[in-house]
């Protein structure tokens, strides 16, 4: 439980001082390091960013000017990996559903049992790790498929959808042989060894690299 | 006695003998002198009385060579007016009329007439009471109580006054009806005329005129006698004293050496005409004594004391103005029972509409406590929250202790940070529930003064502790330095600037501009204090604006509508109005009240 991986770090954002404070004490109890900002303009004029060690974000949802709920539309508009767990005095369903949907970890409401909140914490955390590393992982592959060029890239799309020589050079008008070559080249330069493997790396460095 | 008379007479011999022994000195002066004017009382006009003194006028011309003697007749105003005017030297009037000249207008005696030969001046007016002699009733004045008596003119002296006087000295008054005098008119003859005609039972003639008539045949003898002769033995019968004669008398203006001649004229005349008869001037003492017994002129102002004779003349008067007060206090005693009912009523009223807005202010504070609970509730939300937030923050530093107690990191920086922020945490807490203890206690009305930038700032504190996300609130204080205190009912007031925030901030948080400020303004207006709220919200239209104040008019799908109801009363009950108005500068709406200073305003500018 206790984090072992390079300082992550949670980031509490939250007008009321004295229960901000009381969180990052709380946080810095089980070893987590902890950053408070009084609000979302504060955090947003020096958006820190997600490391490796990973780390989240705790928003109250109700701010003055800037709400948690923007903070979070603006963070998502610059593809920010943050995790994010909302708190709320209230009781918002509406808000709460609306968090969820545009993508929140989870969402507490005060007052919340420490555990809970720890719990969700690491979970958080932990996200952020796996969207770190599917993150290392795409740009590893997109660089390996920046090194392909335009027509070894279309054979090796239709490649991983399966498709045989035969029909590749049918498709692309080229002779078997000449399919034969790209695909060699294709192999060599992303390391590949089966038309499985690459529909997998093309997936990674893409979701949607393998649609129509 | 022998002692004094001779003395008197001593003194009148001394008197006459100087007189002409200075008049004698004086007469060549006089001599001089060109006018001589005297004026004549005449009872029958000018021409029987010129006839009558003309000898006097002719002697005295006569005597007195170098002056024009002029005579000029009057009745008793005209003669009182021309000598008092000064066109007079001297007048010759009757005894009566001459003490009133003498009084009012300082005529000074020099000769009195002499009337019956022989006997001496002074005692030669006076009036017989005369009866027909068949009425054997009549018997002395006395007699006459209840009877008429023919009399010639009111003031007539020897025709009316002596006997007048001589009846009131016997009890019997003319003036209250005891006896009435029938006035006959002059000349003197007319009282036997109505004694004859049987009109009258008594008559009264000037002394001696009965004798003389009787000599000259003009009445018969015996028909007439005289009742209550002073003195039987003399030659002429009268009823009354005797008075002096008629005086001759000087005006004070005239001259001394004027006086003194005419006076020696006049004393060295001499006649069978009682007209050129004149002697000494004598003591008209007895003629002021009747008349002050008559209270007539010059003592007329004696009637003014005597209230005996006030109430006999003026009863009618006086018994009608006794009926009217008796009147005017049996009208007031009955004004006054009627006012006393009329009070019992009213204060019955009184009591009565005591005891109900006596039941309508208890009802007031009911719901003026029913609305602020329900002001409360309608903020328990949030209040919850705002209970909750330090309770949960206490919580995290609690439960964190522990962990780290637990994995044995627990550092005393840490737990000195953690204990500061728990009893921090606990105050604001116990904070906001003695704000809303006080709040919602239910408590009478009461006064006092307390300064109004402090009492809103508290309310501020209040309201902002209630709401997680508190808009700003900004106060702008206009009063002057010396006038922060107004006298209220601290509570109330309190309740109306919550319940207008609460307001305001609904209506922003209605177009989601909760963020938006709320502007309190304190300014000073006339003699009172003007306390304004205004909110960015939506505004309000302006027939909504109208029922604003009415209960159970809201706008608010929750609302009860007794909010500005209550506060409206509230303000009203401090004599002032919360009126709703729409901002100059741009949307919201402004709802703002007048409440009344403290009477000792503070002049410590603190």
């Amino acid at each position: 439980m206790t984090p072992h991986k390079p300082d992550p770090v949670i980031h509490v954002i939250d007008d009321e001082a004295p229960f901000r404070r009381s969180l990052i004490f709380l946080l810095e109890s089980v070893g987590w390091t902890a950053c408070e900002h009084e609000s979302a303009e504060s955090f947003l004029a020096a958006p820190p960013s997600l490391h490796a060690g990973g780390g989240c974000l705790v928003l109250d949802i109700r701010m003055p000017r800037i709400s948690g709920l923007e903070l979070q539309r603006r963070l998502a508009a610059i593809d920010s990996p943050w995790p994010i767990i909302f708190m709320t005095g209230h009781g918002d369903v509406d808000l709460a559903v609306q968090a969820m949907k545009d993508g929140a970890v989870d969402f507490l409401q005060k007052p919340f049992k420490d555990q809970a909140f720890l719990d969700t914490i690491e979970r958080a955390v932990e996200l952020s790790r796996t969207r770190q590393q599917a993150s290392r992982r795409r740009g590893e592959a997109r660089a390996l498929l920046t090194c392909l060029s335009p027509r070894e890239m279309e054979v090796a799309r239709l490649l991983a959808l399966g498709l045989s020589n035969k029909e590749i050079g049918r498709d692309l008008a080229i002779s078997d042989n000449t399919v034969h070559v790209h695909r060699q080249h294709v192999m060599e330069k992303t390391g590949t060894g089966s038309a499985a493997e690459l529909a997998r790396l093309i997936l990674r460095a893409d979701p949607a690299g393998l649609d129509g | 006695m022998r002692r004094r008379t001779r003395t008197r007479m001593d003194v009148c011999s001394f008197f006459i003998a100087r007189l002409c022994a200075l008049l004698l000195a004086c007469l060549p002066i006089v001599a001089g002198a060109t006018e001589l004017r005297i004026g004549v009382l005449a009872w029958f006009g000018d021409q029987t009385a010129a006839t009558q003194w003309q000898t006097l006028g002719a002697a005295l011309q006569a005597h007195l060579p170098h002056t024009t003697v002029l005579m000029s007749y009057h009745d008793m105003n005209g003669l009182e007016k021309s000598f008092a005017a000064g066109q007079l030297d001297f007048i010759i009037t009757n005894p009566g009329h001459y003490v009133v000249l003498e009084a009012r207008h300082r005529a000074t005696r020099i000769a009195t007439q002499k009337i019956e030969p022989g006997r001496d001046s002074e005692h030669v007016v006076g009036s017989a009471v005369i009866v027909p002699n068949e009425r054997t009733d009549l018997r002395t004045l006395d007699d006459l109580r209840g009877k008429r008596i023919a009399a010639t003119v009111p003031d007539g002296f020897s025709g009316w006054m002596t006997v007048w006087a001589e009846l009131k000295r016997r009890d019997i008054d003319p003036e209250r009806k005891e006896v009435t005098p029938l006035f006959a008119g002059l000349p003197m003859s007319r009282v036997i005329e109505t004694l004859d005609r049987g009109e009258a039972d008594a008559g009264i003639l000037r002394v001696c005129l009965l004798e003389h008539l009787v000599r000259q045949g003009r009445l018969p003898a015996g028909r007439y006698r005289v009742l209550s002769p002073q003195e039987p033995d003399a030659p002429c019968l009268r009823s009354t004293p005797a008075y002096p004669g008629w005086a001759f008398a000087a005006a004070a203006q005239t001259p001394d050496a004027l006086a003194r001649a005419t006076l020696v004229a006049l004393l060295s005349l001499d006649g069978r005409d009682s007209v050129l008869r004149w002697g000494v001037p004598a003591d008209y003492h007895p003629v002021h004594e009747m008349l002050r017994e008559l209270q007539v002129a010059p003592y007329e102002f004696l009637r003014e004391h005597s209230l005996g004779a006030h109430i006999l003349q003026y009863w009618p008067i006086g018994a009608g103005l006794l009926a009217f007060l008796m009147l005017w206090l049996l009208y007031t005693l009955r004004v006054d029972a009627l006012v006393q009912r009329r009070t019992r009523e009213l204060s019955a009223a009184l009591a009565a509409r005591e005891e109900l807005e006596e039941n309508m202010q208890t009802q007031c504070q009911k719901m003026e406590h029913m609305s602020r609970l329900s002001v409360l509730g309608q903020l328990s939300g949030t209040l919850a929250h705002e209970l909750n937030q330090p309770l949960a923050t206490i919580g995290n530093y609690a439960r964190s202790l522990t962990r780290r107690l637990w994995s044995g990191n627990l550092s005393e920086e840490a737990i000195g940070q953690a204990a500061h922020e728990i009893a921090e945490q606990a105050e604001r807490a116990a904070g906001i529930l003695d704000g809303i203890r006080d709040f919602a206690r239910k408590r009478p009305s009461r006064r006092e003064d307390c300064d109004a930038p402090k009492l809103v700032g508290e309310v501020v504190a209040l309201f902002r502790g209630m709401l997680v996300h508190a808009p700003e609130i900004r106060i702008e204080d206009k009063l002057r330095n010396e006038k922060h205190s107004i006298h209220v009912d601290r509570l109330q007031i309190q309740q109306v600037v919550l319940n207008l925030l609460k307001n305001a901030y609904d209506a922003q948080v209605e177009i989601d501009r909760a963020g938006q400020p709320i502007d309190i303004v304190l300014e000073p207006e006339d003699d009172r204090m003007r306390i304004t709220v205004r909110d960015h919200g939506p505004g309000l239209p302006d027939a909504d604006r109208e029922h604003l104040f009415e209960p159970f008019f809201t706008t608010k799908p929750d609302g009860m509508g007794l909010g500005l109801s209550i506060c409206k009363s509230i303000i009203e009950a401090h004599a002032g109005q919360l009126v709703a108005t729409q901002p100059d500068d741009g949307a919201g709406l402004r709802l703002s009240f007048t409440l009344p200073f403290a009477a000792t305003a503070r002049h410590d500018a603190t």
